[in-house]
């Protein structure tokens, strides 16, 4: 077991509840909305950012989310405009930054330089600010409200965003709006759990919460606290057994997610079995 | 003469494609009246329908309770009901059926303002009508190809439309459920002068009180009249390969 001073432990605790909290949230969103390549394209601009940041000695976690942030402003509008879904921009957009990513560290000139870049794959919750927790905490209340606020309509675009804009909602501006917030999110919890990890973290939580319910209400409220359990669950583990913390984090929302799928309502038969004749 | 739906030389074009799907077609609907839209497979039925619900970008004049599409289609697709064709969810689809029903009301209420009590009365109104009330706390996805089809219908209900745009809304449903809609259409019509749309291949799902019916061939409207005159037209012909001459 590892000693960690008590405001450490205290800040990676909220920081990591928080970011929990909120990949869990996006990721109802980003599941249902197949929009999976997406979160995996932000998490890789984030590091080309943070890459081209440590080249021009600028801040790389600063120049991490801004490149995250921008391309999540860019997605929406470019796939608008080229006519084909976001998340087929966000598979090309995905190896193009992972490219430009490289390109810029080779270019660096000593390999330990771009350590900073680097360690923005992996994450360290251990180095979360009291900055990082604000600003954690200020994109929880501003995802949560627009959940709230305009829930009847993102629900009608998360069943079918045709027939929401059939219905007079424009699915599409809602669209790029969810696009926008899991940009922000997969930048802000970057630097926690890291950019290969924070995709399980959006995906697995989501996931799990689809196989417990049929109700979108419950899920949007399941997916979270199974986002928070999967953290402190992988922190505790992390903790225990010295392992990283990451990857702890995603071993356990994983096993969650894989006992939601053997204990799931939905692939009993009787109450909630198959389709009626 | 107010015109529900007025289309003046309108050609409809798929992105990618050089042919239009739907061409030069003229066609005025009054209000309150029953359109019944007829044509084989591929015709441009669904193509018309939904240029006329400005869901897909037209060449032409398309006027919907006497706006543009053009430059009203989100507004006035809050008074439009539609219920596409097949429209099946998967299985698995987290929502139950009272919650898809709502959406309907979603955009005629409009933002910032949660349903209330008197859109939840319509909501079950229609329900009840529809008799799909007892299915309400039911996923949608565990529904019936025919139960999901009235949940569609009831969502297209539940928003009070002037105008219903409805395409092949029989096709899963029995003979009684047909019945029971038809009979929802009617008094619709003749209680609130809804002007409504059906787009049908099955020529046995031509509602009752149907008095007009237009025929879509090759994307052109090639008959347009009473029943029985289309049924005898050498366009209907053309389109079947046979005459009808019992109206069922």
């Amino acid at each position: 077991m590892i000693a960690l001073p008590s405001a450490l432990l205290l800040r990676a605790i909220i920081g990591g509840v928080l970011a929990g909290a909120l990949c869990s949230l996006v990721g109802v969103f980003a599941v249902r909305l197949r929009m999976s390549s997406i979160g995996f394209c932000m998490s890789h601009s984030a590091f080309a950012g943070a890459a081209l940041g440590t080249l021009l000695a600028l801040d790389p976690l600063l120049m991490a989310m801004s490149a995250a942030l921008a391309t999540a402003a860019l997605l929406g509008p470019v796939s608008d405009k080229a006519r084909l879904p976001a998340n087929v921009i966000a598979g090309i957009m995905f190896p193009m930054t992972m490219a430009l990513a490289f390109v810029f560290l080779m270019l660096l000139p000593g390999p330990v330089v771009g350590l900073a870049a680097l360690s923005l794959l992996w994450g360290s919750v251990l180095t979360v600010s009291p900055t990082d927790v604000i600003l954690l905490a200020v994109l929880m209340a501003l995802a949560t409200s627009f959940t709230v606020l305009f829930w009847k309509e993102l629900n009608a675009v998360l069943f079918h965003p045709r027939m929401a804009e059939a219905d007079g909602i424009n699915s599409r501006a809602y669209m790029n709006a969810i696009i926008f917030m899991l940009g922000a999110v997969v930048a802000l919890s970057l630097k926690l759990v890291g950019g290969l990890l924070v995709y399980a973290l959006v995906m697995n939580s989501a996931s799990t919460a689809l196989q417990l319910s049929y109700d979108m209400r419950k899920v949007f409220l399941i997916s979270p606290l199974v986002g928070v359990m999967a953290f402190l669950g992988g922190f505790g583990l992390s903790m225990w057994l010295d392992l990283p913390v990451g990857s702890s984090i995603v071993l356990v929302s994983s096993l969650i997610f894989a006992s939601s799928v053997a204990l799931s309502p939905k692939r009993k038969r009787g109450e909630g079995g198959g389709r009626e004749r | 003469m107010e015109f529900a739906v007025r289309l003046e030389g309108v050609s409809t074009t798929y992105e990618g494609e050089t042919r239009p799907a739907i061409m030069d077609i003229n066609l005025s609907v009054e209000r309150g009246e029953l359109l019944t839209i007829i044509g084989p497979n591929g015709a441009g039925k669904t193509t018309l329908l939904e240029t006329i619900n400005g869901l897909l970008p037209s060449e032409g004049v398309v006027e919907v309770l006497g706006l543009s599409v053009r430059e009203h289609g989100r507004s006035l697709r809050r008074r439009i009901g539609y219920v596409p064709q097949d429209f099946m969810v998967e299985p698995g689809t987290p929502f139950l059926a009272k919650d898809v029903v709502a959406m309907g009301r979603v955009g005629k209420v409009g933002p910032l303002r949660p349903l209330r009590e008197e859109d939840w009365e319509v909501i079950w109104a229609v329900m009840e009508a529809l008799g799909i009330a007892e299915l309400a706390n039911r996923p949608v996805g565990k529904l019936s190809g025919g139960q999901q089809q009235k949940v569609m219908i009831a969502r297209a209900l539940a928003k009070e439309p002037e105008l219903l745009l409805l395409d092949e809304p029989f096709s899963s449903l029995d003979a009684k459920a047909r019945a029971t809609v038809c009979e929802l259409l009617e008094e619709l019509r003749g209680e609130r002068g809804v002007t409504v749309l059906v787009v049908t291949h099955d020529l046995s799902a031509i509602p009752d009180g149907c008095e007009r019916l237009i025929l879509i061939n090759g994307g052109r409207i090639t008959a347009d009249g009473r029943p029985e005159e289309v049924f005898a037209s050498d366009a209907f012909l053309k389109a079947y390969g046979r005459v009808r001459t019992v109206i069922t």
